[in-house]
């Protein structure tokens, strides 16, 4: 409403000039003469130039992007006016050079700045919508053909005029037109590869690894400009303060890509080299629904070190972030003494019986869990019932739901036991050549040759080790047990999974706690052997049950859901 | 196919239609765009917030469910976790690392295994029992902490506004 009543004001001013220059001097050139000459004519039609420019804008904006969404709009005008301050900055500097055309280049660059900002959210958006239009292809793709030819003429043009005249403004230009230009780049890799999983029948896992190293090669090409034009700058004329706000944020961006990449590069090394794949059987044992996507897990999954399973790529996209468990929050980082800064928070306590913080003790036992677990060494089997690296853990915190060489899958609580000790001494690595004994090989244990011989004793050797770490274990553990005076029930011990559900840290002096815990207890052997992700749901449904103070059609759900649970057990 | 996050919250959506928790609606506010909802939350029964409905708004990232929402209540609020302007001051909202109050533990962080179900049942708990060590609202940590029966009134206020009935004060 103001908008109109602003532009029909200008109208009407502009009308008036023109007409009062007319009425003066009856014929054009005269009028045009005269209006330059006036400070306040000239003024009027300035303004009218503005808001002629903003009108031509709406009607673009509404052609190319439709109705703006709030969030685009207010993004936009969050960018508009740290760009209108920075111009304004740069005005400074170049005050000699300060004309009505410098301004009106200066109002274009805005301009067309504008629309790359919405072209970019705009494809953002993409990732956001389940229904993507034919209209918005056409959109996009007319968009990004128009602002990147804009982007190239002004380019090669402040080139020509600075080769021709020398260094002038026309070298901010050159530097702007530069940046957007490779935003529109940006942006049109982005919208192919958003293009390309929305039409693609199944999820595109590598997707995001593509835009991992697009957003570092922009990221780079940015900063090398920004640091190229400010010493350009500061050799030329003076320290150009108006770049430091886009520098800043561009070496943040891509710091920040870069630290992604190295991230993303680590994680599936781990991912390949540490974690074993989920067998199909292990899939089918446990809910076989993936807790990061919430979608059924039918290949390349991988199974950490405490027995949860999740998508590879699912996974691949959380170690990014952090290197822990996504159900239990195991700290999964090999190395203990890695100084990435997302470890630090991890170290912070967990409320497990033992306290939380890295843990240093399970890592180099996970090969053994996933590899070694079947030794197929008959003596060894006869003599110890389980094997020995996995016995410790498994054993002393829920011995009786199991027994058998394979850990089904979620047979583990969702901590790992030792993990604040220190070592006394590190622990002595399993051998890695162990599991695969095979015909031949147990053939060659036969004998009485040197080599034959040899061959017993290395694997003798390899059961000492295995030995010398499960007695080490047991002493950490029991120094666990006697440093912690306060050790929880067992009861207690099923209690993180259920924290995770209560997460609210008032929560600790709720009064519905006890029924909540007195029904987590209840089916805790259920939760055990069944997914955390419906332990929790259910759990939670207890909650507002407890809340709601009465029986409800969450209490049949619930009892629907407690069934499912025992069924595993029982089927064990 | 379209992205993981946008799937993952048409499932959590899909999920609160068919099997709501009880007295929280939440969904999209509009169903071409999944990643900003709406929930209505009914003030937990025997709490001073007891048969208020407020309205909120969940906006969730592009990497959702690698990162949590974030939570704003659009209706006036007056407790100890809610900031004036309504956003919400809970752990489960938080990634580990950010810890805005230094007193979180990181178990109770935000991780893929929490759901909007989760957050929306954190939330009624918390308004049941605010936690006034966070003070995310200092005023209110202090009146709840110190003049219950002061807080109880603003609270009952707040109820009635929601509802639609205003008294004079
Ligand atoms: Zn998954
Ligand atoms: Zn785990």
């Amino acid at each position: 409403m103001r908008a109109v009543a602003i532009s029909l004001l200008s109208m009407a001013l502009t009308t008036v000039v023109l007409a009062n220059a007319y009425y003066q001097k009856k014929q054009f050139y005269p009028s045009v003469v005269y209006i330059t000459k006036s400070n306040p004519s000239m003024a009027v039609i300035y303004i009218q130039a503005f808001i002629l420019v903003f009108l031509t804008g709406k009607v673009m904006r509404k052609v190319f992007f439709g109705q703006l969404r709030t969030a685009e709009f207010e993004h936009l005008m969050e960018r508009a006016w740290y760009a209108i301050t920075e111009t304004c900055l740069a005005f400074t500097v170049f005050r000699d050079e300060f004309t009505p055309k410098f301004v009106a280049l200066f109002t274009l660059l805005l301009f067309l700045k504008s629309f790359h900002w919405l072209a970019e959210d705009r494809v953002d958006y993409m990732e956001r919508s389940p229904v993507i239009s034919w209209l918005f292809h056409i959109r996009v793709l007319t968009l990004l053909f128009v602002l990147g030819s804009a982007d190239f003429y002004f380019l090669q043009h402040s080139y020509l005029s600075t080769m021709a005249v020398g260094p002038s403004v026309q070298l901010v230009f050159g530097f702007e037109y530069a940046i957007l230009y490779t935003m529109v780049a940006n942006i049109a890799i982005k919208y192919v590869l958003h293009t390309i999983d929305f039409y693609s029948e199944a999820p595109w896992a590598n997707k995001a690894v593509f835009l991992l190293y697009t957003e570092l090669a922009m990221g780079l090409i940015k900063v090398v400009l920004y640091v190229a034009f400010v010493i350009i700058m500061v050799k030329i004329y003076t320290l150009p303060l108006f770049a430091f706000r886009p520098l800043y944020y561009a070496s943040r961006n891509f710091k920040k890509a870069f630290n992604n990449v190295i991230l993303s590069r680590r994680a599936i090394h781990n991912m390949n080299t540490l974690y074993a794949d989920a067998t199909p059987e292990e899939l089918q044992a446990a809910d076989n629904v993936c807790i990061i996507c919430r979608e059924e897990m039918t290949t390349s999954s991988k199974k950490l070190p405490c027995n949860h399973i999740f998508h590879t790529a699912c996974l691949r996209s959380w170690f990014q972030r952090q290197q822990t468990c996504p159900t239990c929050r195991l700290n999964i980082l090999r190395t203990p003494t890695g100084t990435r800064p997302e470890q630090r928070p991890q170290a912070q306590p967990v409320p497990n019986p033992f306290g939380g913080g890295p843990i240093p003790f399970v890592n180099p036992f996970h090969p053994l869990l996933n590899q070694n677990v079947q030794v197929p060494i008959p003596d060894l089997n006869q003599a110890a019932a389980q094997p020995p690296p996995s016995a410790p853990p498994t054993s002393t915190t829920q011995g009786t739901t199991q027994q058998g060489s394979v850990p089904p899958p979620f047979s583990m609580p969702p901590f790992m036991p030792f993990p604040f000790l220190p070592f006394m001494s590190p622990p002595p690595m399993p051998p890695t050549n162990f599991a695969s004994l095979s015909a031949d090989e147990l053939r060659r244990m036969e004998g009485n040759e040197r080599e034959n011989v040899e061959a017993r004793i290395k694997c003798l050797q390899n059961i000492q080790v295995m030995l010398d770490a499960a007695v080490l274990m047991m002493n950490q553990y029991s120094a666990a047990v006697a440093t912690s005076g306060s050790m929880p029930s067992t009861s207690n011990t099923t209690q993180p999974s259920g924290d995770n559900v209560s997460s609210t840290p008032q929560d600790s002096n709720d009064s519905s706690k006890q029924s909540f815990e007195a029904n987590v207890s209840d089916v805790s052997n259920a939760e055990n052997e069944a997914d955390n992700s419906n332990t929790e749901v259910h759990a939670t449904s207890s909650t507002s049950e407890v809340s709601a103070n009465g029986v409800s059609p969450e209490e049949e759900v619930r009892r629907r859901r407690l069934q499912r649970f025992q069924q595993p057990v029982e089927q064990q | 196919m379209a992205g993981s996050a946008l799937r993952r919250l048409m499932a959590e959506y899909k999920q609160l239609t068919l099997n709501p928790p009880e007295g929280i609606i939440a969904g999209p506010i509009n169903e071409e765009n999944f990643f900003e909802w709406e929930a209505l939350i009914t003030g937990p029964e025997g709490t001073c917030f007891e048969g208020g409905v407020f309205p909120a708004k969940l906006i969730f990232p592009c990497d959702y469910p690698l990162s949590p929402p974030k939570m704003q209540f659009t209706c006036e609020m007056f407790h100890p976790n809610i900031y004036s302007d309504g956003r919400v001051c809970i752990s489960i909202l938080h990634a580990p690392g950010d810890d805005p109050m230094g007193y979180e533990s990181s178990a109770e962080r935000w991780s893929p295994v929490q759901s909007v179900e989760k957050i929306l049942l954190s939330v009624v708990s918390m308004l049941a029992e605010p936690n006034d060590e966070s003070g995310a609202n200092v005023d209110a940590a202090k009146m709840w902490r110190e003049n219950r029966e002061e807080f109880n009134k603003i609270a009952d206020r707040i109820v009635r506004k929601t509802l639609g009935i205003y008294i004079r004060e």
